[in-house]
């Protein structure tokens, strides 16, 4: 490969730094638009169930959000009711006029139409801009319904990608009571998304249940991955916060334990032995349960040790190559980085956007401090024009990276085809394995064999020429 | 914007349709070798990625680009970035880069169209701002806006008219997921009839198919959502005569039969198309011999139709004719008055009284079928999962949006489009009937 397609390589800190001083951050506006504030909100709200986000805007807001989980995520993948996805549809007049009135009696007719547990307002560009007070208003409604009702200012240029989740968490904080009691024995999850809809991997969901079940601990609420409001409302009766997905939440854990005193058991994601450990001690210890904690550890990793051992044999000296371009996203590729070093192998983590370093700026710090400090290559083919898609010159790029090193293996999208064999990480893997904890090892395990026994098969050539064209 | 005082006195929607945004970004996106610019916060991009999608386009040679507007764009205004994005795009190799405003820059004012003029020299293709925000309606108007702009922009008038000439209108304004097809087959129509067609707006458009507009003898609007706006202007600035107008659009047999004719007599190829009708009947009679499609069971089955006009409106009297079925529910996505009239005209020729829901959203549509409890539903997966606890033993997906995508194109339009739809309504017919449960175990 010719070094002028490398743009940054070094170590995360390095990036870090570059990111942090503004050297890293692509100058090119046109290129890679990663989601708004306005959805960030809309996923955690979603989340909750028999909610009514109800977006003041126009119709194209809320849209993209609510086809989604009616045609893939919610309904038919997940068997759950179709819940609405209500609009105040803003015209042209309310735009000159204002739409408070409107939004008013939109709420109401909102809580008619669908007697929901909660309505949030959002607030898009449209009402964002023109001022409507969606505060008062959803104060004034909440005295004419049956149901709370909060409001978000959620505009899409209000922040970035990170403030729209931190922003819907800070207000589903208003709805938790103070607790009548501590309920011994049970924890929140945080940091879940898409709750009725995907919460990222199901599996590793059921995995992460499994696990605290084993050691006694039962779970009040998944925020916000399909919980209720009732249970949103008796979170504070927990013993504990786990992190489900650290960079998620991660702000929700440390306002509940700055405002509240619940502890929040900050550990990363459970990838590999380690880590998987980690994640359940951060969990047994100060709830008082390591002892069982470490007694189903042992268990587990007993029934594994093959998988273990398998991994230390398969990985010990490769080079990993780790791109997770997906929605998975950047920071399970760095929790990938971390359980392949646990076997031996030299991770290199490649196209990790300066993007999502800056939005996910706190995350990443925690993660340096855990010690995960991998080898980053960012190419030129992540500061194209346009989307942010699989491209050619990414491939190229990838394939030229990946013949630089000696005895490879790439981590990540089955979409990508370096001269190396390929572990399948891809976020709708057909068989449903969970990557998290014990049974992840396991799966893991299997995913590294098949690269490993089947690297010479060859690759479609059809589905490598819709991608990237013609060799 | 048209609606009706039924959907006005709405204040809390579940809709159907996306904002002009997204349907302006539609009909950009449907001229070939032309790229999009959104001059929008990054959250507008998905519902450009959407319309990407909508008009197939190959992401290998079509490219959508962003401003990313944040709050100071918002205060202080976002040409300038505007300027500096356009700036960054000029190296790429296209006609045309159309340049669409969001709500957002339309409130605060950014003046796309000063910025095209400002930046046209310095690069080498045509920038066409339009001005598409959100709040200007649903996606039909927002089609409607951009075609105008994409009209009065382009055009060229030297006179010269092509003779048996035709301009097709808004193919994309459908809720076939596989419009393509029904477009496919319009042009193979005309084509035997030898009608030429000068431009299609837009799908796969070459610019300056759209720059010879002004040469067009007729306009064809494939829609009953958009479209009508441009044929009226086209008829009004260019003497352009618009054919088959209120007539249902082809599907099922007397919708064909009634929109070839008035083809073929449009282009004085009136044989062509009686041959046409002949022929396709005869095809799709013998299809059926061979097949016994289960449609035929369905005699006086409680239906209910849930979809946009275009698709919506002529599926009345195929149901009611070619399946024998009673429509007891119409709810339609749009509520113009043309839309109105038409299918008023439909029901009463038909003799049929339906509850007929203009504009509806999905809240509607449940009342609706709450109401109704027909039997089978023609609608989206929204319908399969709004009429669950409903009684409802059928859905058939025909609409937008659907849980499978068909990776062939399929055509509602013209005779092997009622085949099509057959189609759709014998697997549901199949899957409803097999069994989920083992009735024995096997010995082995």
């Amino acid at each position: 490969m010719d070094d002028d397609s490398i743009v940054f390589h070094g170590t995360l800190s390095q990036l870090l730094a570059k990111v942090e001083s503004g050297e890293m951050i692509p100058k090119l506006q046109a290129s890679h638009a990663p989601m708004c504030k306005f959805f960030t909100a809309y996923y955690v709200i979603n989340g909750i169930r028999h909610v009514v986000p109800l977006v003041h805007g126009p119709t194209g807001c809320p849209l993209y959000m609510s086809d989604i989980v009616r045609t893939r995520e919610c309904c038919e993948e997940r068997g759950v009711p179709l819940e609405p996805t209500a609009c105040t549809t803003l015209d042209e007049s309310n735009v000159i006029y204002g739409g408070e009135g409107k939004l008013l009696e939109a709420v109401k007719e909102a809580d008619k139409k669908y007697h929901p547990d909660l309505i949030v307002i959002l607030s898009c560009c449209c009402s964002g801009i023109i001022g409507d007070d969606v505060e008062s208003i959803a104060r004034e409604a909440e005295e004419q319904v049956n149901c709370r009702v909060l409001a978000l200012r959620s505009e899409g240029f209000g922040g970035d990608f990170r403030s729209g989740y931190e922003d819907a968490f800070k207000l589903i904080m208003e709805l938790m009571e103070p607790p009548k009691k501590k309920v011994k024995g049970t924890v929140n999850i945080l940091g879940a998304r898409w709750g009725p809809t995907l919460t990222e991997f199901n599996e590793d969901m059921e995995e992460v249940k499994r696990l605290l079940g084993e050691m006694g601990v039962t779970i009040n609420a998944v925020i916000a991955g399909g919980c209720t409001v009732d249970e949103i409302k008796r979170a504070r009766e927990v013993e504990l916060n786990a992190s489900w997905c650290y960079d998620w939440g991660q702000k929700l854990g440390d306002i509940m334990q700055e405002r509240f005193g619940i502890p929040y058991s900050k550990t990363g994601q459970p990838y590999g032995l380690r880590a998987t450990k980690e994640w359940m001690l951060g969990i047994a210890r100060p709830m008082g349960l390591e002892d069982k904690a470490l007694e189903v550890i042992e268990r587990e990793t007993e029934q594994v040790q093959p998988y273990l051992d398998y991994l230390h044999e398969a990985l010990n000296g490769k080079t990993a190559i780790i791109e997770i371009s997906e929605f998975p996203g950047p920071i399970r590729a760095l929790s990938l980085a971390r359980m392949v070093e646990e076997f031996g192998a030299h991770p290199v983590v490649i196209n990790v956007h300066p993007y999502t370093i800056k939005e996910r700026m706190p995350s990443i710090k925690f993660l340096l401090e855990t010690g995960v400090n991998p080898e980053i290559i960012l190419t030129k083919g992540l500061f194209r024009l346009g989307s942010f898609r699989s491209s050619k010159e990414t491939e190229d790029e990838l394939e030229a990276i990946v013949r630089k090193y000696e005895d490879p293996i790439f981590f990540g999208n089955s979409a990508r085809y370096p001269p190396c064999p390929v572990v399948n990480l891809t976020l709708l893997n057909p068989a449903f394995q969970p990557q998290y904890g014990f049974r992840g090892i396991k799966n893991i395990a299997a995913l590294v064999r098949q690269a490993l026994e089947y690297k010479d098969l060859p690759r479609s050539k059809l589905l490598r020429g819709m991608l990237y064209g013609p060799k | 914007m048209d609606q009706s005082k039924q959907s006005r006195d709405d204040k809390c929607n579940d809709p159907y349709l996306r904002c002009a945004f997204n349907g302006a970004a539609q009909t950009a996106l449907g001229v070939s070798r032309s790229a999009l610019l959104a001059h929008s916060p990054q959250g507008c991009e998905y519902l450009v990625n959407n319309a990407f999608a909508w008009q197939e386009c190959d992401y290998m040679e079509t490219m959508t680009l962003c401003t990313k507007l944040c709050v100071d764009e918002i205060v202080h205004g976002g040409e300038d970035l505007l300027m500096r994005t356009i700036r960054e795009a000029k190296d790429l190799k296209i006609d045309a880069l159309f340049v669409l405003s969001a709500c957002g820059p339309e409130i605060v004012g950014d003046d796309i169209v000063a910025v095209c003029e400002d930046m046209q020299p310095e690069v080498d293709f045509k920038l066409i701002p339009i001005q598409s925000p959100g709040f200007k309606g649903s996606q039909y108007d927002g089609i409607d806006i951009a075609l105008d702009t994409m009209i009065k922009r382009l055009a060229n008038d030297d006179g010269e008219k092509i003779p048996n000439s035709v301009c097709l209108i808004a193919p994309h304004a459908n809720a076939n997921p596989t419009w393509m097809a029904d477009l496919e087959w319009v042009k193979q129509v005309l084509s035997e009839m030898g009608v030429k067609v000068v431009a299609t707006l837009s799908h796969k458009t070459p610019l300056s198919d759209i720059e010879n507009v002004p040469s067009a003898e007729a306009s064809l609007i494939l829609s009953h959502d958009a479209g009508q706006r441009a044929a009226d202007y086209l008829s009004a600035k260019y003497g352009i005569e618009q054919v088959c107008k209120g007539m249902p659009l082809p599907i099922g047999m007397t919708n064909t039969q009634r929109w070839l004719n008035a083809l073929g007599e449009r282009f004085d190829a009136q044989k062509k198309a009686e041959k046409m009708v002949e022929e396709g009947e005869r095809m799709v009679t013998a299809t059926c011999r061979r097949k016994w499609p289960m449609a035929r069971f369905f005699y006086r089955t409680p239906a209910a139709i849930v979809a946009d006009a275009t698709v919506g409106i002529p599926l009345v009297r195929f149901v009611t004719e070619e399946m024998e079925m009673t429509p007891e529910l119409v709810a339609l996505y749009s509520s113009r008055s043309s839309v109105r009239d038409m299918l008023e005209g439909e029901l009463k020729e038909l003799g049929l009284k339906p509850n007929v829901v203009y504009g509806t959203d999905v809240y509607k549509t449940r009342r609706g079928l709450m109401d109704v409890r027909p039997k089978i539903v023609f609608g989206s997966t929204i319908e399969r999962h709004a009429s669950e606890g409903l009684g409802v033993p059928y859905t058939v997906e025909v609409v937008r949006p659907m849980r499978q995508f068909r990776l062939i194109n399929r055509a509602y339009f013209g005779y092997t489009g009622i085949l099509n739809l057959f189609e759709c309504v014998q697997n549901e017919w199949v899957l409803r009937w097999r069994s989920k449960d083992k009735r024995y175990e096997a010995k082995w």
